[in-house]
């Protein structure tokens, strides 16, 4: 089974954001609502998913991929977050990312971003 | 001159009406409505049950916050997580949440340069509150859902 991990501040996220991806056939095997608690699982864990605010305390999002890349560099990343800037999203594809969401995402957008990556996922 | 920065400023609160609007519409099907603006000072700021508020830097500084009743928050953790009774971590937790989403979907607008803090939460008005006073604040009433509530920009 895909493993995924959850990174997000806020719990009403990282659980609308399990919730939303419940019909997929995915093991969620973690959660974090900073960057250095998602380093922590992403070492312990390996997840083949990992789904990454940017704006978090202690350690932002972009921060936080670049250790994810040295890490476990097979990792799929999604960000998911509410700056809606090109700059951002193109920086955190340039680091690595394999797919960009900005928020407010609904179960429809999810989805979406979910299939694309997983049907990548299987082609790799 | 002080025409001109009257125009920006109306038009950053209009960015976040937009912003305010686009949330409660894609997240819960239901929309909002947004009052008249109106000004006010900092010592008359409503707060209402809780608030999730953002401090804003970089180009731009100030503050955006998002203040509503318990059962506003309540009814919206009901609607993406199903919970029906919220503890109150929950409830600053959205407060916070909305907030973030609200002020960081601006930057599709203003660019990497506004650059938005991590959620302050709080329920009530705290004693320690102090807003800046160099600050034009610009309080816009909102209704959703049955709920009212108040969205406020406060910017140099």
């Amino acid at each position: 089974m895909i493993k995924l991990l959850i990174v997000d501040d806020s719990s009403i996220m990282r659980r609308t954001i399990e919730k939303n991806l419940g019909h997929f056939d995915l093991e969620i095997v973690g959660t974090a609502s900073t960057g250095v608690e998602a380093l922590e699982v992403v070492k312990k864990e390996k997840p083949d998913i990992i789904t990454l605010d940017i704006t978090m305390p202690e350690m932002d999002g972009i921060t936080c991929l670049d250790n994810i890349m040295k890490i476990h560099p097979e990792a799929k990343v999604m960000i998911i977050t509410a700056l809606s800037d090109k700059l951002t999203g193109l920086q955190a594809l340039d680091k690595g990312a394999r797919g960009f969401l900005y928020k407010p995402v609904n179960s429809q957008s999810l989805t979406k971003a979910f299939d694309k990556l997983l049907k990548r996922n299987t082609a790799k | 001159m002080i025409e001109r920065r009257k125009e920006e400023f109306e038009a950053t609160c209009k960015l976040f009406i937009d912003s305010v609007s686009n949330y409660f519409k894609v997240l819960t099907e239901i929309n909002s409505e947004m009052g008249i603006p109106y000004l006010k000072n900092a010592e008359e700021i409503t707060l209402k049950d809780y608030t999730g508020m953002i401090g804003i830097s970089g180009n731009r500084k100030g503050f955006v916050y998002i203040s509503a009743d318990k059962t506003m928050f309540e009814d919206l953790i009901y609607i993406f997580i199903g919970i029906e009774n919220p503890s109150n971590a929950d409830i600053l937790d959205m407060a916070g949440e909305i907030s973030n989403v609200v002020a960081g979907n601006v930057r599709a607008n203003l660019g990497a340069n506004f650059m938005i803090s991590v959620p302050i939460v709080f329920r009530g008005k705290p004693e320690e509150l102090k807003f800046p006073k160099n600050v034009s604040i610009y309080v816009i009433p909102l209704k959703w859902n049955k709920h009212e509530a108040f969205v406020v920009v406060g910017l140099e």
